[in-house]
């Protein structure tokens, strides 16, 4: 028997690493018609010194026709899953159609934005000089641009049967409370290209993206909802490159100059609350929204932030760096912040092109459950007075709009945390006009770039201003009736309660509750 | 019932038990693999099996797609072996390691020198010819009685394989090195398995050398510096720094101090953390990334470090170098942990080897 190891007939096999480095060798050069520094203009201006682009290890090794392999097959088995869901009426396997909400609010406010993390990218890869990270961004630009594609395809089944799902990019530009996520990609996209890529290569695609994708996916898999289910596991099957670009990137930066390390803690500081303000949506998702619920907001920011994110930072603090400034804060809150956001839809319904609903006693044991400190004490009593106003036909609706954070732009809606009767409100005076904030972290955001937030479109300011009145359209003089329509908001149908909507209505239809108990057969 | 696993390009093989993950199992034996979600989303830890079963478990439809298992493919984060199997991984190859494969010997002990109040020196004769392994590698010790081999690093330089010396500190309340300190004699036969470890001088690559090591984590840097100084005659700045609680606890010192007299490359610095008065010490104190930091003025660069030692220290170590910015690339560690310490540990995928 011949017992030769016939694995490496020639003595030595290449590595794939060595493979790939053979492929690509000399694809990056440096310009000889245009100086460097005019070629890639955006690069000195953050501070950020980087002495050898070598250095950056391509972690990826792919190349643009396994690329396209792998993404092609990703589609094809999306996409017959989206037909099966179509042909199977999968809309009615749901757990009950209060679910849809959590839909329209993830279509309405991270569609667009992943639309918006397409363009980032684009401009991304033309900003880096080296091979390995200008592909790296091309390719996420092209991800980014797929994942728009899926979900909208997503948003077209469901919205031939819910309502409020009808017009997502201009509500996306238009609509109140989106603006926390719209302001956000747009601070991001407007910055300098590694400020850029640590807000959302690092930021949100590695220290927050699991809180969006996995309570989220699980609350689409415990409510039945395959085609979200199957659209997100298409999405996270992208993400190992994401989140490896992310740290490729901030140990690349971090190794290339001591000073380096000083920026970077400053944008993490940054993004890490500007991220983390964003995720009071998903907070309310897990919480108040799910007709099945799969973890508390508190569950989730306990293993995904402060241990995932903990042993991340541990190994971070090895270059000098220390855990985002605030983020003691963020753990203090998670008792609070669903409430409080899930409060603040409550009050302001009308004006929301989704359905909100009072917690069943169900939904409060296990509120109860999971926030043993606050809830009986702080929220429940509050929930119970709406619901005692509801049955005396007084539902309450706030008729005011709210002040809105100066950086995050989301409603002073939160309480200090050591007293949750008190609102938190932060000001500063600037250039002789006083602005206003949600929090500390808002405010140390502004101060350090007070020119850029100035400028911030915020949606209560414009309606007051009379900025809202959809063009071409009459004012009708109230400016709530007008907003709603400037946000494509059909009043009555997608917005106000969940109880005595359309959606109801059809949903009691389909599944024939609607109809009385047959009688018993004579 | 377990499971034996061998990945390429390495040619390391180790143990798993049924149910648990190749990426687990490799994690736990010191193999890095590249890995993110660790629950079969996002298809980070991809690795072909070339040989043999596996159970891909969780693993998502869209991170591990059926074009892909087809060809062989499998995410180590939920994949369990169904048999023994062969799996090829991305990782770098070492042009430096040399493969030699494992093997069992059986020997007497030769020797026993005390060389401080808790490190036996333990010399073994081994019976055939001799142990072939790498300056740095480790052996699994056992004798009659003892349940389960316990691994100590070989002291000696490979030239001679026959003759294997090991230094091995008392760890309290430990029944294996409690038995090696009160009750092995010279004489008694003993059984060897060896070489095994990743820990190698990496000879290829040009740079001056540092040696940081703390206790019995002295016993691989000796070998692979007697290596280079007297198997190779090498010339480029080797530089040690070895940290001991106190004089008493400092061994090989006089050899060191010896071999720097004669090795004008060769430079030698003793640190004492805890010095007492008994040890009439005027040389550095304090700890062996500080007496190193103090040596280096804080600038680590153009260097290629060896740490070896109980875990603070090499943390100590680690950070320490990266302040002197010196990466991961170029530190190169061998971490004495118990099952404890492997269990314990948390950590986020930013660093694949530290």
């Amino acid at each position: 028997m011949n017992t030769q190891d016939t694995r490496r007939p020639s003595g030595k096999k290449l590595s794939l690493k060595e493979k790939y480095a053979q492929m690509t060798r000399g694809l990056g050069w440096d310009t000889t018609y245009e100086p460097m520094d005019k070629v890639f203009d955006q690069l000195g201006l953050e501070g950020i010194k980087i002495h050898d682009w070598d250095k950056w290890e391509d972690p990826f090794r792919l190349t643009m026709d396994a690329y396209w392999k792998y993404q092609a097959e990703k589609e094809r088995k999306l996409y017959a899953v989206l037909d099966a869901f179509q042909q199977n009426n999968g809309h009615l396997n749901i757990s009950d159609a209060r679910y849809v909400n959590t839909l329209k609010l993830f279509f309405t406010g991270i569609t667009p934005a992943e639309y918006n993390a397409h363009r980032l990218f684009s401009m991304l890869g033309r900003q880096f000089p080296g091979p390995g990270a200008a592909i790296a961004c091309q390719m996420q630009a092209v991800d980014e641009l797929r994942h728009v594609q899926t979900q909208i395809h997503c948003i077209s089944q469901y919205n031939k049967y819910f309502n409020g799902l009808h017009d997502h990019t201009v509500m996306n530009d238009r609509l109140w409370y989106l603006s926390v996520p719209k302001s956000f990609f747009e601070d991001a996209i407007s910055s300098g290209p590694f400020e850029q890529i640590i807000a959302i290569s690092f930021a949100l695609e590695y220290l927050l993206t699991n809180l969006v994708f996995m309570p989220f996916m699980s609350g689409a898999a415990y409510n039945g909802d395959m085609a979200t289910v199957t659209f997100g596991f298409s999405s996270q099957s992208d993400e190992a490159r994401h989140m490896t670009l992310g740290l490729e990137c901030i140990k690349f930066v971090l190794e290339q100059d001591p000073g380096n390390a000083a920026i970077i803690q400053r944008y993490l500081d940054k993004w890490f609350w500007r991220g983390y303000k964003v995720l009071g949506l998903v907070s309310m998702m897990l919480d108040y929204m799910l007709p099945k619920k799969v973890m508390s907001w508190k569950e989730a920011w306990d293993i995904y932030f402060v241990q995932n994110g903990g042993s991340l930072f541990n190994d971070l603090s090895r270059y000098g760096l220390r855990m985002p400034k605030y983020w003691e804060q963020s753990v203090a809150e998670a008792e609070h912040l669903s409430h409080q956001t899930w409060n603040a839809f409550y009050n302001f319904s009308g004006a929301a092109a989704f359905h909100v609903w009072l917690p069943s006693d169900e939904d409060m044991a296990w509120l109860a459950e999971k926030y043993p400190n606050t809830f009986d004490q702080h929220y429940r009593p509050r929930i119970e007075h709406y619901r005692k106003l509801q049955a005396e036909g007084k539902r309450y609706y706030n008729p005011s709009l709210p002040m809105l954070c100066q950086t995050c732009q989301t409603p002073l809606i939160f309480t200090e945390m050591d007293d949750p009767t008190r609102t938190s409100h932060r000001q500063l005076e600037h250039d002789g006009d006083t602005y206003h904030f949600c929090s500390d972290g808002c405010r140390d955001i502004f101060a350090g770039q007070p020119d850029k937030y100035v400028s911030a479109w915020l949606p209560a300011h414009q309606i007051l201003q009379g900025n809202c009145v959809e063009p071409g359209a009459e004012a009708a003089g109230d400016p709530g009736a007008d907003a709603l329509r400037y946000f494509h908001v059909v009043a009555g149908q997608d917005n106000l309660d969940y109880e005595g909507s359309p959606d109801e209505a059809n949903w009691l239809r389909w599944k024939g509750l609607d109809k009385m108990p047959p009688a018993a057969a004579a | 019932m377990s499971y034996t696993v061998t990945i390429e390009p390495l040619g390391a093989s180790f143990d798993v038990a049924e149910g648990q993950t190749l990426l687990d199992g490799a994690l736990r034996h010191g193999i890095y693999l590249p890995h993110a979600c660790c629950h079969g989303l996002c298809g980070t830890c991809k690795v072909r099996v070339v040989d043999g079963e596996v159970n891909h478990g969780d693993a998502s439809p869209f991170a591990l797609m059926d074009l892909e298992r087809d060809e062989g493919h499998c995410l180590a984060c939920c994949a369990t072996p169904e048999g023994d199997v062969v799996i090829e991984a991305d990782i770098d190859e070492e042009p430096d390691q040399r493969p030699i494969p494992l093997r069992d010997f059986s020997g007497r002990v030769a020797a026993l020198q005390d060389l401080t109040p808790t490190i036996k020196g333990v010399t073994i004769a081994l019976d055939g010819d001799g142990l072939d392994f790498q300056a740095g590698q480790y052996v699994n010790l056992g004798w009659p009685g003892l349940a389960q081999p316990r691994a100590f690093s070989l002291a000696n330089a490979p030239a001679d394989g026959r003759l294997v010396e090991l230094n091995i500190r008392r760890v309290p309340g430990g029944e294996a090195t409690g038995y090696i300190h009160e009750r092995l004699q010279v004489g008694d036969p003993v059984t060897v398995s060896g070489p095994l470890g990743r820990f190698f001088v990496r000879k290829s690559d040009p740079q001056p050398i540092l040696f940081m090591a703390g206790g019995s984590g002295l016993s691989s840097p000796r070998s692979m510096i007697l290596d280079l100084l007297h198997t190779d005659g090498d010339t480029r700045p080797i530089t040690l720094v070895y940290g001991a609680r106190n004089r008493a606890e400092l061994y090989y010192h006089e050899d060191f101090v010896e071999l720097a007299a004669r090795h004008p490359n060769f430079r030698y610095l003793p640190a004492l953390s805890e010095p007492t008065a008994d040890c009439a010490w005027d040389g550095a104190t304090g700890f062996v990334h500080d007496a190193a930091w103090t040596l280096f003025d804080g600038d680590f660069r153009g260097h290629k470090a060896y740490l070896c030692g109980p875990p603070p220290m090499i943390e100590s170590g680690i950070r320490t170098l990266m302040k002197g910015r010196l990466f991961e690339r170029d530190i190169h560690t061998e971490k004495f942990l118990s099952a404890a310490d492997a269990a314990q540990q948390s950590r986020s995928p930013l660093f694949k080897n530290l």
